[in-house]
């Protein structure tokens, strides 16, 4: 099948690999070249002429307006794509800026499916996400031979946007997990304790956790090189608690984990591992 | 002076008419008639629309609920506007937004003052607002006598923005001081002394504040109507936050405050005081 993909970076180069190597042809576009270099793809000029070549395409984009302008933009994907085609946006945005989007795509018969990602560059590479589909559940099943080209577990959440409270959902518990392992370590190593002895033993019990083992790691030999930029999940923070206001719904441990992620950002740590909240908790006024 | 008065709400409709009674010559307009009505009554001239409230005047004010309505507003208000005219927006919006409009309204050759009050609505019928302006030195100059009508306590802070920072910053210290207050009731209440007694005995020493005073006294009387609405302090909380999100600034007990409001609209407090964060402090301590 022709597949478009859109968001050559650090999770969307591995992801569009793999759908190349499972027999698909590959159409790219980017708004930096440089990005598109050495892939297997056909490079296109704009989104619209990907587009016209994809009955299916990919994108996974930074921000809620990066998506907005890539689908519906002046040469965007709108403007391209045929009824009945597929647009599926494994980016992490609003769910409000999903629905709209795919409101608009609907107006010209354009199927999307909000399909958020969890898994980090690892899983990406490891073809081992986990993917959290919003949209239509036929839609979802035309689409799944290619997302199981890129994860091992599939769930269809509901509606459009339905995908991305998922992956909201997702980052609070993810990011206030670090946020315990980190006070956790802490305080073990304030109190005299051997930091990484703690986390071996924890390994063991009821707090064993990915978060633990992963981030718990990095924490203990200080190697804090990204995993995942801690930026990426400060903006995820901005869009929960938008989300959580516009329901009224009160994220009091939420709240609070953002302001140790505003702390680590004014550090200029934002693009280290978001294990750095251990860091913020060392800093010294 | 001639003065433009656009946004005719709680706040606004006082604010105008403290500026009709100081001898300035006010021009109004609002969508709904009856919103105009008290204010022609008093002497004020009404205007077609936002754009030709603008046109011919020393000053323009307004006074709405959120950075859309200023940005709308204001567009208006450069169609209609002579060389020389100063506006002025008395509402609380992001400082980020203020400084945008600011910009806009230079490129049409307008000067904007961004001019938020803390007060609330017995302030504003007083004439007694906190009136804290951002702005070059010679629109808000422009815009003292105004100002003067409207509050006793009229600073200049700095630059296009500083006023709502300064806004902001009242907030974070209002939102929290109410929250403070309202948990130092639940906990007296809880541990079975008098409430009324621990206001008294508190008013004396360092704890003492207006917000202890006012907002207590009225926590005691369960004298829940607003006063400033617990929606509106919630949605400048979220400038606060959002605006720490953007600078990384970390407020952990303006983010914890932050949320209890959003409970509070969440569980249909919203249109009540801000002092009704008490009651949501009582049902979430099985006091209710």
């Amino acid at each position: 099948m022709r597949v478009g993909f859109i968001g050559l970076g650090v999770m969307g180069r591995p992801m569009a690999l793999h759908l190349q190597k499972a027999g698909h042809e590959l159409f790219v576009w980017a708004r930096r070249p440089v990005s598109v270099a050495g892939l297997p793809a056909t490079v296109c000029a704009t989104p619209a002429e990907l587009g016209r070549c994809c009955a299916v395409v990919f994108t996974v984009i930074t921000s809620s307006a990066d998506v907005e302008g890539v689908a519906l933009g002046a040469d965007g994907l709108i403007d391209g794509l045929a009824p009945g085609s597929v647009l599926v946006d494994c980016s992490t945005i609003a769910p409000d800026a999903a629905r709209r989007i795919a409101g608009r795509l609907r107006e010209k018969g354009i199927h999307m499916l909000d399909a958020p990602v969890s898994g980090g560059a690892q899983g990406a590479i490891d073809a081992t996400l986990a993917i959290m589909a919003g949209g239509e559940a036929a839609v979802l099943e035309r689409v799944r031979p290619l997302l199981e080209c890129l994860g091992k577990r599939i769930v269809h959440i509901g509606p459009n946007g339905a995908g991305q409270v998922a992956k909201a959902c997702n980052q609070m518990i993810m990011v206030a997990a670090i946020q315990a392992v980190a006070e956790a370590m802490h305080l073990a190593a304030a109190a005299g304790v051997e930091a990484g002895k703690v986390k071996a033993a924890l390994a063991g019990g009821s707090a064993a956790s990915r978060v633990l083992e992963v981030m718990g790691e990095r924490m203990v030999s200080g190697d804090y090189a990204a995993g995942i930029e801690a930026r990426l999940h400060h903006k995820d923070f901005g869009l929960v608690l938008e989300a959580a206001r516009q329901s009224g719904v009160p994220v009091p441990l939420t709240a609070v984990v953002g302001q140790q992620l505003n702390s680590l950002m004014a550090q200029g740590w934002g693009r280290d591992d978001t294990a750095s909240l251990r860091r913020v908790l060392q800093l010294k006024s | 002076m001639k003065i433009a008065f656009l946004g005719l709400g709680i706040m606004g409709r006082p604010m105008a008419l403290n500026l009709i009674k100081g001898g300035h010559a006010v021009t109004v307009w609002a969508r709904r008639a009856e919103s105009m009505a008290p204010l022609l009554a008093a002497g004020a001239v009404a205007a077609a629309s936002q754009v030709e409230a603008a046109r011919g005047q020393d000053l323009v004010i307004s006074m709405v609920a959120d950075a859309p309505d200023v940005a709308e507003v204001m567009r208006a208000v450069a169609q209609g506007a002579q060389p020389g005219l100063v506006a002025v927006d008395m509402s609380t919006i992001a400082p980020a937004a203020a400084r945008k409009i600011g910009e806009e309204l230079a490129a049409a050759g307008v000067d904007f003052v961004d001019a938020p009050v803390s007060g609330g609505e017995v302030g504003a019928i007083a004439g007694m607002l906190a009136i804290m302006a951002g702005g070059s030195e010679a629109a808000f100059a422009r815009a003292k006598p105004a100002f003067e009508c409207l509050g006793k306590n009229v600073v200049h802070v700095g630059a296009s923005g500083a006023g709502q920072v300064t806004k902001a910053a009242n907030q974070i210290v209002t939102g929290m001081g109410v929250l403070a207050v309202a948990e130092a009731f639940a906990f007296a209440s809880k541990n079975g002394v008098e409430v009324g007694k621990v206001r008294e005995a508190l008013l004396g020493g360092f704890a003492y504040s207006k917000i202890l005073e006012n907002h207590g006294q009225r926590m005691l009387d369960r004298n829940f109507k607003p006063g400033f609405k617990s929606w509106m302090h919630e949605k400048d909380l979220n400038i606060v936050m959002q605006t720490a999100h953007e600078l990384g600034l970390c407020l952990p007990g303006s983010a914890a405050t932050a949320q209890m409001f959003n409970a509070m609209v969440g569980s249909g407090l919203g249109e009540e005081d801000s002092i009704a964060v008490l009651k949501l402090l009582e049902s979430l301590s099985g006091q209710a």
